[in-house]
Protein backbone atom coordinates (compact mmCIF):
# COMPACT_ATOMS: atom_id res chain seq x y z
CA UNK A 1 0.00 0.00 0.00
CA UNK A 2 2.85 2.37 0.84
CA UNK A 3 4.44 1.62 -2.56
CA UNK A 4 1.33 2.98 -4.30
CA UNK A 5 1.48 6.19 -2.26
CA UNK A 6 5.18 6.65 -3.01
CA UNK A 7 4.40 6.08 -6.69
CA UNK A 8 1.68 8.75 -6.54
CA UNK A 9 4.08 11.16 -4.80
CA UNK A 10 6.76 10.53 -7.44
CA UNK A 11 4.19 11.10 -10.21
CA UNK A 12 3.07 14.31 -8.48
CA UNK A 13 6.65 15.62 -8.38
CA UNK A 14 7.36 14.59 -12.01
CA UNK A 15 4.23 16.27 -13.43
CA UNK A 16 4.78 19.38 -11.27
CA UNK A 17 8.34 19.63 -12.62
CA UNK A 18 6.99 19.20 -16.16
CA UNK A 19 4.52 22.03 -15.49
CA UNK A 20 7.42 24.25 -14.41
CA UNK A 21 9.90 23.27 -17.14
CA UNK A 22 7.77 22.78 -20.30
CA UNK A 23 8.02 25.74 -22.68
CA UNK A 24 4.53 25.17 -24.16
CA UNK A 25 2.17 26.86 -21.67
CA UNK A 26 -0.81 24.69 -22.67
CA UNK A 27 1.16 21.48 -22.04
CA UNK A 28 2.35 22.96 -18.74
CA UNK A 29 -1.26 23.65 -17.68
CA UNK A 30 -2.29 20.08 -18.59
CA UNK A 31 0.69 18.69 -16.63
CA UNK A 32 -0.47 20.75 -13.65
CA UNK A 33 -3.96 19.22 -13.99
CA UNK A 34 -2.48 15.69 -14.02
CA UNK A 35 -0.44 16.55 -10.90
CA UNK A 36 -3.64 17.73 -9.19
CA UNK A 37 -5.38 14.51 -10.20
CA UNK A 38 -2.58 12.42 -8.65
CA UNK A 39 -2.69 14.56 -5.49
CA UNK A 40 -6.46 14.01 -5.28
CA UNK A 41 -6.02 10.23 -5.58
CA UNK A 42 -3.36 10.42 -2.84
CA UNK A 43 -5.84 12.26 -0.60
CA UNK A 44 -8.35 9.43 -1.12
CA UNK A 45 -5.60 6.97 -0.11
CA UNK A 46 -4.96 9.04 3.06
CA UNK A 47 -8.64 8.76 4.09
CA UNK A 48 -9.38 12.37 3.12
CA UNK A 49 -12.19 11.93 0.55
CA UNK A 50 -13.63 15.45 0.83
CA UNK A 51 -10.26 17.12 0.26
CA UNK A 52 -9.63 14.64 -2.61
CA UNK A 53 -12.95 15.44 -4.25
CA UNK A 54 -12.27 19.18 -3.93
CA UNK A 55 -8.75 18.78 -5.30
CA UNK A 56 -9.91 16.81 -8.35
CA UNK A 57 -13.05 18.80 -9.17
CA UNK A 58 -11.91 22.33 -8.33
CA UNK A 59 -8.12 22.38 -8.78
CA UNK A 60 -7.77 19.77 -11.56
CA UNK A 61 -11.01 20.87 -13.25
CA UNK A 62 -11.92 24.50 -12.66
CA UNK A 63 -8.43 26.01 -12.36
CA UNK A 64 -7.27 24.13 -15.48
CA UNK A 65 -10.23 25.55 -17.39
CA UNK A 66 -9.32 29.05 -16.17
CA UNK A 67 -5.72 28.54 -17.31
CA UNK A 68 -6.80 27.24 -20.74
CA UNK A 69 -9.22 30.17 -21.20
CA UNK A 70 -6.45 32.62 -20.28
CA UNK A 71 -4.05 30.94 -22.73
CA UNK A 72 -6.75 31.13 -25.43
CA UNK A 73 -7.38 34.84 -24.75
CA UNK A 74 -3.69 35.65 -24.90
CA UNK A 75 -1.08 34.30 -27.28
CA UNK A 76 0.37 31.03 -25.99
CA UNK A 77 3.90 32.33 -25.53
CA UNK A 78 2.93 35.97 -25.14
CA UNK A 79 6.13 37.09 -26.84
CA UNK A 80 8.21 35.96 -23.86
CA UNK A 81 11.63 34.40 -24.31
CA UNK A 82 12.63 32.48 -21.22
CA UNK A 83 16.24 32.44 -20.15
CA UNK A 84 17.97 29.29 -21.45
CA UNK A 85 20.54 29.44 -18.65
CA UNK A 86 17.77 28.85 -16.10
CA UNK A 87 16.81 25.56 -17.79
CA UNK A 88 20.43 24.33 -17.54
CA UNK A 89 21.01 25.49 -13.97
CA UNK A 90 17.78 23.96 -12.67
CA UNK A 91 18.87 20.28 -12.68
CA UNK A 92 22.05 21.20 -10.78
CA UNK A 93 20.19 23.13 -8.09
CA UNK A 94 17.52 20.42 -7.96
CA UNK A 95 20.05 17.64 -7.29
CA UNK A 96 21.79 19.76 -4.61
CA UNK A 97 18.43 20.50 -3.03
CA UNK A 98 17.44 16.80 -3.09
CA UNK A 99 20.67 15.82 -1.31
CA UNK A 100 20.23 18.54 1.34
CA UNK A 101 16.54 17.64 1.71
CA UNK A 102 17.37 13.94 2.19
CA UNK A 103 20.16 14.62 4.71
CA UNK A 104 18.07 17.09 6.77
CA UNK A 105 15.01 14.82 6.82
CA UNK A 106 17.14 11.81 7.76
CA UNK A 107 18.72 13.77 10.60
CA UNK A 108 15.33 14.98 11.86
CA UNK A 109 13.91 11.45 12.21
CA UNK A 110 13.56 10.67 15.91
CA UNK A 111 14.83 14.08 16.98
CA UNK A 112 11.73 16.22 16.56
CA UNK A 113 9.41 15.85 19.52
CA UNK A 114 5.90 14.71 18.69
CA UNK A 115 3.08 16.85 20.10
CA UNK A 116 0.18 14.96 21.71
CA UNK A 117 -2.89 14.89 19.48
CA UNK A 118 -6.24 13.79 20.94
CA UNK A 119 -8.35 11.58 18.71
CA UNK A 120 -11.06 13.43 16.76
CA UNK A 121 -14.71 12.65 17.26
CA UNK A 122 -17.69 13.23 14.97
CA UNK A 123 -17.99 13.58 11.22
CA UNK A 124 -16.41 15.91 8.67
CA UNK A 125 -19.59 17.99 8.58
CA UNK A 126 -19.55 18.50 12.34
CA UNK A 127 -15.89 19.53 12.32
CA UNK A 128 -16.39 21.89 9.35
CA UNK A 129 -19.65 23.55 10.44
CA UNK A 130 -19.10 23.61 14.21
CA UNK A 131 -15.33 23.55 14.69
CA UNK A 132 -14.26 25.74 11.75
CA UNK A 133 -17.23 28.13 11.49
CA UNK A 134 -15.01 31.20 11.30
CA UNK A 135 -13.18 29.66 8.32
CA UNK A 136 -16.49 29.32 6.48
CA UNK A 137 -17.34 33.00 7.09
CA UNK A 138 -13.91 33.95 5.76
CA UNK A 139 -14.46 31.70 2.72
CA UNK A 140 -17.70 33.51 1.88
CA UNK A 141 -15.87 36.83 2.17
CA UNK A 142 -13.03 35.65 -0.07
CA UNK A 143 -15.46 34.32 -2.71
CA UNK A 144 -17.30 37.67 -2.81
CA UNK A 145 -13.98 39.53 -3.01
CA UNK A 146 -12.92 37.32 -5.96
CA UNK A 147 -16.23 37.79 -7.80
CA UNK A 148 -16.17 41.59 -7.37
CA UNK A 149 -12.52 41.74 -8.41
CA UNK A 150 -13.20 39.80 -11.64
CA UNK A 151 -16.30 41.96 -12.35
CA UNK A 152 -14.26 45.14 -11.80
CA UNK A 153 -11.45 43.93 -14.05
CA UNK A 154 -13.78 42.97 -16.93
CA UNK A 155 -16.25 45.85 -16.70
CA UNK A 156 -16.95 47.72 -19.90
CA UNK A 157 -15.44 51.17 -19.99
CA UNK A 158 -17.75 54.10 -20.64
CA UNK A 159 -17.05 56.51 -23.51
CA UNK A 160 -15.73 59.17 -21.10
CA UNK A 161 -13.00 56.76 -19.88
CA UNK B 1 7.53 12.23 14.43
CA UNK B 2 7.06 9.26 12.21
CA UNK B 3 9.19 8.40 9.21
CA UNK B 4 6.06 8.50 7.00
CA UNK B 5 5.37 12.12 7.97
CA UNK B 6 8.95 13.10 7.14
CA UNK B 7 8.64 11.31 3.79
CA UNK B 8 5.58 13.41 2.92
CA UNK B 9 7.29 16.57 4.14
CA UNK B 10 10.31 15.73 1.98
CA UNK B 11 8.12 15.48 -1.14
CA UNK B 12 6.30 18.69 -0.12
CA UNK B 13 9.67 20.43 0.21
CA UNK B 14 10.62 19.31 -3.33
CA UNK B 15 7.35 20.75 -4.70
CA UNK B 16 7.96 23.98 -2.77
CA UNK B 17 11.45 24.23 -4.26
CA UNK B 18 10.15 23.67 -7.79
CA UNK B 19 7.48 26.38 -7.33
CA UNK B 20 9.95 28.87 -5.85
CA UNK B 21 12.40 28.16 -8.69
CA UNK B 22 9.62 28.88 -11.21
CA UNK B 23 8.78 32.17 -9.46
CA UNK B 24 12.42 33.26 -9.37
CA UNK B 25 13.48 32.39 -12.92
CA UNK B 26 10.49 32.50 -15.30
CA UNK B 27 9.32 35.64 -17.12
CA UNK B 28 5.94 34.53 -18.48
CA UNK B 29 3.08 35.71 -16.22
CA UNK B 30 1.06 32.50 -16.71
CA UNK B 31 4.15 30.41 -15.94
CA UNK B 32 4.65 32.41 -12.74
CA UNK B 33 1.14 31.52 -11.69
CA UNK B 34 1.77 27.87 -12.46
CA UNK B 35 4.63 28.19 -9.95
CA UNK B 36 2.21 29.58 -7.36
CA UNK B 37 -0.09 26.60 -8.03
CA UNK B 38 2.80 24.14 -7.48
CA UNK B 39 3.56 25.83 -4.13
CA UNK B 40 -0.14 25.51 -3.29
CA UNK B 41 0.05 21.77 -3.95
CA UNK B 42 2.99 21.51 -1.54
CA UNK B 43 0.97 23.29 1.15
CA UNK B 44 -2.12 21.10 0.63
CA UNK B 45 0.00 17.95 0.70
CA UNK B 46 1.64 19.12 3.95
CA UNK B 47 -1.72 19.84 5.62
CA UNK B 48 -3.33 16.51 4.68
CA UNK B 49 -0.21 14.41 5.39
CA UNK B 50 0.15 16.00 8.83
CA UNK B 51 -3.53 15.39 9.58
CA UNK B 52 -3.33 11.77 8.40
CA UNK B 53 -0.26 10.94 10.50
CA UNK B 54 -1.48 12.84 13.60
CA UNK B 55 -5.01 11.34 13.58
CA UNK B 56 -6.55 14.77 12.86
CA UNK B 57 -7.68 14.10 9.32
CA UNK B 58 -11.08 15.81 9.73
CA UNK B 59 -9.58 19.15 10.81
CA UNK B 60 -6.91 18.78 8.11
CA UNK B 61 -9.60 18.25 5.46
CA UNK B 62 -11.49 21.34 6.66
CA UNK B 63 -8.30 23.41 6.41
CA UNK B 64 -7.47 21.95 2.98
CA UNK B 65 -10.95 22.76 1.65
CA UNK B 66 -10.61 26.34 2.95
CA UNK B 67 -7.20 26.63 1.30
CA UNK B 68 -8.54 25.32 -2.03
CA UNK B 69 -11.42 27.84 -2.02
CA UNK B 70 -9.01 30.71 -1.32
CA UNK B 71 -6.66 29.37 -4.04
CA UNK B 72 -9.44 29.38 -6.65
CA UNK B 73 -10.39 32.99 -5.85
CA UNK B 74 -6.75 34.08 -6.03
CA UNK B 75 -6.22 32.29 -9.37
CA UNK B 76 -9.42 33.73 -10.91
CA UNK B 77 -8.49 37.28 -9.89
CA UNK B 78 -4.85 36.91 -10.95
CA UNK B 79 -5.74 35.46 -14.37
CA UNK B 80 -8.18 38.36 -14.92
CA UNK B 81 -5.32 40.76 -14.11
CA UNK B 82 -3.03 38.85 -16.51
CA UNK B 83 -5.59 39.21 -19.34
CA UNK B 84 -5.85 42.95 -18.65
CA UNK B 85 -2.06 43.27 -18.60
CA UNK B 86 -1.89 41.46 -21.96
CA UNK B 87 -4.48 43.84 -23.45
CA UNK B 88 -2.41 46.82 -22.34
CA UNK B 89 1.13 45.64 -23.12
CA UNK B 90 0.42 42.98 -25.85
CA UNK B 91 2.87 40.76 -24.01
CA UNK B 92 2.99 38.40 -21.04
CA UNK B 93 6.56 39.36 -20.20
CA UNK B 94 6.91 40.36 -16.54
CA UNK B 95 9.70 42.79 -17.48
CA UNK B 96 7.26 44.88 -19.54
CA UNK B 97 5.47 45.77 -16.32
CA UNK B 98 8.44 47.89 -15.28
CA UNK B 99 7.07 50.50 -17.70
CA UNK B 100 4.31 51.16 -15.18
CA UNK B 101 6.70 52.69 -12.68
CA UNK B 102 7.22 56.44 -12.23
Amino acid sequence: MMALQIGLLCGLVVFSLLAVLLRDILKAAISLAVASLLLGILFFRLDAPYAGAFEISVVAGLITVLFVVTIALTKAEGGVHESRAAAWIFPLFFVVFLVIDFLVMRRLIGQVASLPAPAEAGTFGQVLWKGRTFDLIAQVGVIFAGVFAVLALFRKRSKHE
Amino acid sequence: MSNVWLLYMGFAAVLLFAGLYCLLTMRNLIKLFIGVEVIGKAVTLGIIATGATKNSILTAQALAVTFIVVEVCVVATALAIIINVYRHTKSLDIRKLTQLKG
